[in-house]
């Protein structure tokens, strides 16, 4: 008797800390290249990262606006070029995901415009004065969706690991600031 | 005049059939294309004999510091990353494969996930392919298939999957 009212309990109590703590789901940065949605993939204290889709319309126009916003959060605004394929992109994306410090830290106060290579094509297929020739690699924007002409990509530290990344990033988003 | 000529002629006959001999004994090492895509150096060989068969193989250099990833991942990469190293007959090849695809070099496992994902040690890497050459007696066009990726610890070139590379390849009959 004492035990079939241990298992109720606990099967309330499992309720209870569902309803009360419900699961959040976990936020993805790989694109989904089919929507015509851009999307809002992460927003934390001090770091958002949007995807841009083809689909939604035209490049500059869209990095005007996504600018437009950063600045109102008083966020730097930066194009990151990925793809899905890429083990080096993935890297930087789990280490956000995961809240790694030393990235979130590098990345405090930026707005990461993410487009994904497979969908907007590489500096030789018509993305507009947009030059690279490997990814990930990083531009920054000025408060009007135009490139500054500092660029990054993932030549500029050895492994892919957050000790790294972290150090050279930092410099790249707030080295002219 | 006459005589000399006696002499002469016999010397020349068996430095021909040594000149021949020695041909059917080292085989043929044929480029038959070469190329750069996608900062990848290719280069395709047919080398062989008779009597021993003939090896296709396409060689890839990727830039310094930079890997490629193994022949044997998916074609869509392992959870969607990587692209294999892959050299193939198309559809339509005269070509026949007489056996499997063997690299160069072994692979090993990247230093982060997913394990699975094997890549070769950075720099250049052979594919090959043994091949037997179509019952002809001229040269005839045809194609092979190419696919790679090259990365590095933390940056990756575009891919190229399923590229088609004309080549020029002997009948069978050319050599014999």
């Amino acid at each position: 008797m004492n035990k079939r009212l241990i298992f109720v309990l606990a099967g309330f109590s499992l309720l209870a800390c569902n309803f009360l703590f419900p699961q959040k789901a976990s936020p993805t940065l790989n694109p989904e290249i089919s929507s015509s949605e851009n999307e809002q993939i992460l927003e934390l204290a001090e770091l958002t990262i949007v995807r841009l889709h083809r689909q939604a319309g035209d490049l500059q126009a869209m990095l005007a606006t996504e600018s437009k916003k950063a600045a109102a959060l008083g966020q730097v605004p930066v194009v990151e070029f990925d793809a899905t394929w890429c083990p080096p992109c993935l890297a930087i994306d789990s280490a956000i995901e995961s809240r790694n410090e030393l990235i979130l830290s590098a990345y405090r106060g930026i707005y990461i415009i993410k487009l994904d290579v497979d969908e907007w094509g590489w500096s030789n297929s018509g993305v507009q004065n947009f030059n690279f020739d490997a990814i990930p690699v990083y531009f920054k924007l000025d408060a009007e969706g135009n490139q500054t002409g500092e660029v990054i990509d993932g030549g500029a530290w050895g492994e892919d690991i957050p000790e790294n990344i972290a150090p050279v990033m930092d410099e790249f988003f707030y080295s002219g600031k | 005049m006459k005589l000399h000529s006696l002499f002469i002629l016999p010397f020349l006959c068996v430095l021909a059939a040594c000149g021949r001999s020695s041909t059917a004994a080292q085989g043929i090492s044929l480029s038959l294309a070469s190329f750069t895509e996608n900062y990848v150096d290719v280069s395709i060989h047919l080398e062989g004999s008779v009597g021993e068969g003939y090896i296709l193989s396409a060689t890839f250099t990727p830039p310094d510091g930079y890997h490629l990833y193994s022949k044997d991942i998916p074609l869509n990469g392992v959870e969607g990353l990587g692209r294999p190293t892959l050299l193939e007959l198309t559809e339509y090849s005269q070509l026949h494969a007489l056996g499997m695809l063997t690299e160069s070099v072994k692979t090993m496992e990247p230093n982060f996930e997913p394990k699975e994902l094997l890549v070769y040690p950075s720099g250049t890497v052979t594919l090959s392919l043994p091949v037997e050459l179509p019952a002809r007696d001229a040269w005839l066009d045809d194609t092979v298939k190419i696919t790679f990726m090259a990365c590095s610890a933390s940056t990756c070139k575009p891919p190229v999957t399923g590229m088609i590379v004309p080549i020029r390849v002997p009948g069978a009959g050319v050599y014999k």
